[in-house]
């Protein structure tokens, strides 16, 4: 679009200004900044997630893995702002190159990450003069009025092609279903998971953390299960992270888009007005 | 022989053939729920009524191609309902009767460059330029006192058509009509 190249300078500004604002409210709330290793052997959990290759090793798909390490390791409140890489990731709402601004804090549960969030989002939408968003909480049965489908495939088709579209306001959606639990400790038949939409937009995803390594061992058996069952390689098992999840506190934590972050606050609907890109050719 | 796309080549204005019937891409998004599998929402146009329709598609899943051609056509002449065309690459005449033309037709004049859309090998219907020009064959006189902004009154084009015009249209005026719509855009300085 030629009207987006023209705006990025200003967008870029307003981009400038809520990252800014993120930091200052996440220093403020007592969490330390690091930054976590991007070339990564082993770059993900979720089945649905691929990773980048790069030098015999992986892109990492997000900071999860080695900011629980630090959480593990004595640093209770922590926070990074990274590139993230997810192959075969395009559209208008997705770069396989994307920012991620992800937090940890312990003594907490996935509902304490509400008001943090809220907090965070008010931050954010203060430094480029918009209104701070009113948030809604739903469950996912509730949104699915009770009946959730029980297979993943009609659950993100339903999801996708009723749900979403539904979630136009500012909402934290609860409770997943305890498959979709990634790396989310369980409650009964629910994950303790939460995701954050602001302006339409699927913003962040947050978790009471997992602490249990066997556990998680056996995550990433089923997940390699489902990837070979599609074809594709499993995700190495990480062992480090298998260790210090069986050392992680008691812990909450969250990842949130930051380009979709600055898109919803902006009032664009193409990641591209928000981003710097390289070019499609050298 | 079929042929096949795959979600990642979908872009606007790919034809695709859903359910026996052919469609246009008119919009496509890659979509992905947290943790989720991905997906491709688009919305498709059917290219026999004009309806549009929503689908979702898993990512990697594939579509027929539709078997769909646009030749382009020059208008020749109408008789008794059976209206002729001559394709501009093989400069074979085509016939076809009103129906199977649309209700376009009502503009069509002689030597006006269209085109038709085959499907599997049949002519499906014609499409016209956006806008045509021509010239007003009859209009009622203005009505002296009606001054209202935006009255109109009824006139009859060269090729046959009624059309609403604005009161200072005359006979022998040349016109810009929109062809999707049927309406007024301008008159045209000769």
């Amino acid at each position: 679009m030629s009207t987006s190249k023209s705006a990025l300078p200003h967008r870029l500004r307003q981009r400038a200004a809520i990252l800014r604002a993120l930091r200052r409210f996440l220093d403020d709330e007592g969490l330390v900044e690091v930054q976590p290793p991007l070339l990564v052997p082993s770059p993900a959990l979720e089945a649905n997630l691929d990773a980048v290759p790069a030098g015999g090793r992986w892109l990492h798909t997000s900071p999860e893995f080695h900011l629980k390490r630090l959480v593990a390791g004595g640093l209770h409140r922590v926070y990074s702002v990274v590139p993230c890489f997810r192959a075969e990731e395009h559209g208008r709402h997705h770069r396989r190159e994307f920012t991620l601004l992800e937090l940890y804090v312990t003594n907490a549960r996935y509902d304490d990450l509400i008001p943090l969030v809220t907090g965070l989002v008010a931050a954010a939408a203060h430094a480029v003069g918009v209104p701070a968003p009113v948030f809604r909480q739903v469950t996912v049965a509730e949104l699915f009025g009770g009946t959730v489908p029980q297979d993943d495939d009609s659950f993100y088709r339903a999801w996708v092609e009723r749900v979403d579209p539904a979630l136009g306001n500012p909402t934290f959606v609860l409770d997943y279903p305890a498959r979709q639990a990634a790396l989310a400790q369980l409650r009964g038949p629910v994950a303790e998971r939460l995701e954050v939409y602001l302006g339409g937009l699927e913003l962040g995803n947050g978790f009471s953390e997992l602490r249990d390594g066997a556990e998680l061992r056996e995550r990433f058996a089923e997940s390699g299960r489902q990837r070979r069952s599609c074809g594709k390689e499993p995700h190495p098992v990480d062992e480090g992270l298998i260790d210090a999840t069986a050392r992680l506190p008691r812990c909450a934590g969250i990842a949130i888009g930051v380009d979709r972050l600055v898109m919803a606050l902006t009032g664009v609907d193409d990641i591209a007005e928000v981003v710097v890109e390289a070019d499609e050719t050298p | 022989m079929s042929s096949y796309y795959e979600t990642a080549d979908f872009r606007n204005g790919l034809k695709i053939e859903v359910d026996g019937i052919p469609y246009a891409i008119v919009y496509f998004q890659f979509v992905k729920p947290g943790k989720g599998t991905a997906f491709t929402r688009t919305k498709l146009k059917n290219m026999l009524n004009g309806t549009v329709i929503e689908r979702t598609y898993r990512s990697g899943e594939t579509v027929l191609a539709a078997d769909i051609e646009e030749t382009p056509v020059e208008f020749l002449y109408e008789v008794q309902g059976v209206y002729t065309f001559m394709n501009q690459e093989s400069f074979e005449q085509i016939e076809l009767p009103g129906d199977a033309v649309g209700d376009e037709k009502r503009f069509l004049q002689e030597n006006l460059q269209c085109s038709i859309l085959f499907w599997k090998g049949k002519a499906m219907n014609v499409s016209l330029p956006n806008f045509v020009e021509d010239v007003v064959e009859y209009a009622e006189p203005a009505v002296a006192g009606n001054t209202s902004t935006g009255a109109t009154k009824a006139a009859r084009l060269r090729c046959g058509a009624e059309i609403a015009v604005p009161l200072f249209i005359k006979e022998g005026d040349m016109l810009k009509i929109d062809t999707r719509d049927g309406s007024y855009v301008s008159r045209v300085n000769k």
